[in-house]
């Protein structure tokens, strides 16, 4: 081999990898509910559906839980998508490409890390 | 004299065979979780405006049959990438009990389906009591 | 009754007269016993004796008969013609490597990819040895799939990867790379991580997985290079966690 390239892809494929773990644990069932379990199976009573979601998402540890799901699965979305188009032909894009994908997936956690706090 | 001749590779190589268009389809889960994902940031915030016409709003566009469509693309993707990570989770981390390495099954079950049994039934739990 | 016959697409170039590569048929006797390495051996021998391809052992040991057949790579001594029959099969040199003649890729670029993760055992103290290194079944058991490796290369005309970045290393240097890695009687595994853990190392997969679907060995290097990942992962957060080498 005549040359090697340092890189740091040992610390965003281990994000890739935490956030796949999350990814799949936790976001079939998050897709059920936002999707079918609150429009559907929570009863007709507005009120009483709007109290039981925030009074499950405020509560500290359900909201540490979503913050690291979102920013971890943010990692790894971005990790793959980059993966895929460098596949594609954008191999050249190189840094400018990482700046997109993890910028965006850093974006996601923090404007996460906001909205969390403030709920 | 030696001229050695180098070929293009096949451009559409990701439709030539099932593993091929398998692996795309994995990859391509992660484009339908990013945009649940941002979704999920819009529903938090408006969540978290904490009155009843926001929630209201909220619940109508739930209720849309685009959302509808929306949230069953992106149920199938997401259950696909759950499927597929557990079922690679055994080669990535095998492991061995002695000279015998432990059926890829059992690493699956116990590191990957069986969690994820667990977790979205206590979700489930919590949000409907 | 006339013979059956089945017709081979066979990949023709010869560097001293063709400017680019052609497809020349051939009829050949079909056998059911038969596999694709007879057929070309049969056309060598009775039609077209300047047919240039790689071949030994004739029982997939050595490795050298990969083809791409049907734009699948195949190791073409256990290929059967049955498979194919009655249809033409079309024959073609390994992808992701450059031709030499015909059917004969050009492997120096493997080769030195290949030295460069140096397979073999690496010891501390090179001083002759007094007693013989013991290994326990399940040391060995702990590498064994991974040495199973002839290097055919069908791994690499399978990995879409090479093309994308020809420098990567790829699945056959890895795979044995971590098979030395993973040897109690190895003491290299330091000196193979830099080029492991390099961008055109371990980082040019993104786990496809069709290396081990062809590989005749079921050395799964695909598995390989991911266990790889997670080696390299450890060994770069201990680099950076504990940055007064200590490793
Ligand atoms: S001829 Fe030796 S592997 Fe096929």
């Amino acid at each position: 081999m005549s040359h090697l390239t340092k890189t740091n892809e040992a610390f965003w494929w281990s994000l890739f990898s935490a956030g796949g773990v999350m990814a799949a644990l936790f976001l079939p069932v998050m897709i059920f509910v936002t999707g079918f379990v609150l429009p559907f199976m929570m009863g007709e009573d507005v009120e009483s559906q709007q109290d039981r979601m925030v009074s499950l998402v405020t509560f500290w540890p359900v909201r540490l839980a979503l913050f690291g799901i979102i920013f971890l699965s943010s990692f790894h979305c971005a990790h793959r998508i980059r993966h895929v188009l460098m596949d594609f032909g954008l191999r050249w894009a190189g840094v400018a490409l990482m700046i997109c994908c993890y910028g965006a997936a850093a974006g996601g956690a923090v404007a996460a890390g906001l909205i969390l706090v403030r709920l | 004299m030696r001229r050695p001749l180098v070929r293009p590779y096949p451009k559409d190589w990701f439709l030539r065979t099932g593993a091929y268009r398998l692996f795309m389809l994995r990859e391509l889960t992660s484009v339908c979780i990013a945009g649940y994902l941002v979704f999920m940031l819009w529903w938090l915030y408006q969540l978290g405006k904490g009155d009843t016409e926001s929630f209201r709003s909220l619940l109508s566009i739930a209720k849309h049959p685009v959302s509808i469509g929306l949230h069953t693309i992106a149920l199938i993707a997401a259950a696909w990438h759950s499927i597929t990570w557990f079922n690679l989770t055994p080669l990535v981390m095998p492991m061995r009990i002695g000279e015998d390495r432990v059926p890829n099954v059992v690493i699956a079950i116990a590191m990957g389906y069986g969690p994820w049994l667990v977790v979205s039934g206590f979700v489930l739990w919590a949000t409907l009591h | 009754m006339p013979e059956p016959t089945i017709t081979l697409d066979v990949f023709r170039y010869r560097p001293d007269e063709d400017e680019r590569s052609t497809f020349q048929s051939y009829d050949v006797p079909y056998h059911e016993h038969w596999v694709i390495l007879d057929a070309l051996n049969w056309i060598k021998d009775h039609v077209d004796g300047t047919l240039s391809y790689r071949w030994s052992c004739r029982m997939g040991v050595c490795g050298s008969c990969g083809m791409m057949i049907n734009g699948d790579p195949k190791l073409t001594c256990a290929a059967f013609l049955k498979d194919y029959f009655p249809a033409t099969i079309r024959i073609e040199p390994l992808a992701n490597f450059p031709v030499e003649r015909d059917l004969v890729i050009v492997m120096d670029d493997f080769m030195s990819k290949l030295t460069s993760v140096k397979p073999w055992m690496i010891r501390d103290d090179t001083s002759p040895m007094e007693e013989e290194l013991l290994q326990s079944p399940s040391q060995l058991a702990a590498y064994k799939q991974f040495s199973m490796c002839i290097n055919c290369l069908l791994c690499y005309a399978a990995c879409p990867e090479l093309d994308s970045d020809p420098d990567f290393l790829g699945p056959a240097a890895i795979a044995l790379a971590h098979r030395y890695n993973l040897d109690s009687r190895d003491q290299g595994t330091a000196e193979r991580q830099d080029i492991l853990g390099a961008e055109e190392g371990v980082w040019g997969c993104a786990f496809i997985g069709e290396c081990t679907e062809v590989c005749p060995k079921n050395v799964d290097p695909a598995g390989a290079i991911q266990q790889a990942k997670v080696a390299v992962t450890k060994d770069w957060y201990k680099r950076m966690l504990l940055p007064w080498g200590k490793r």
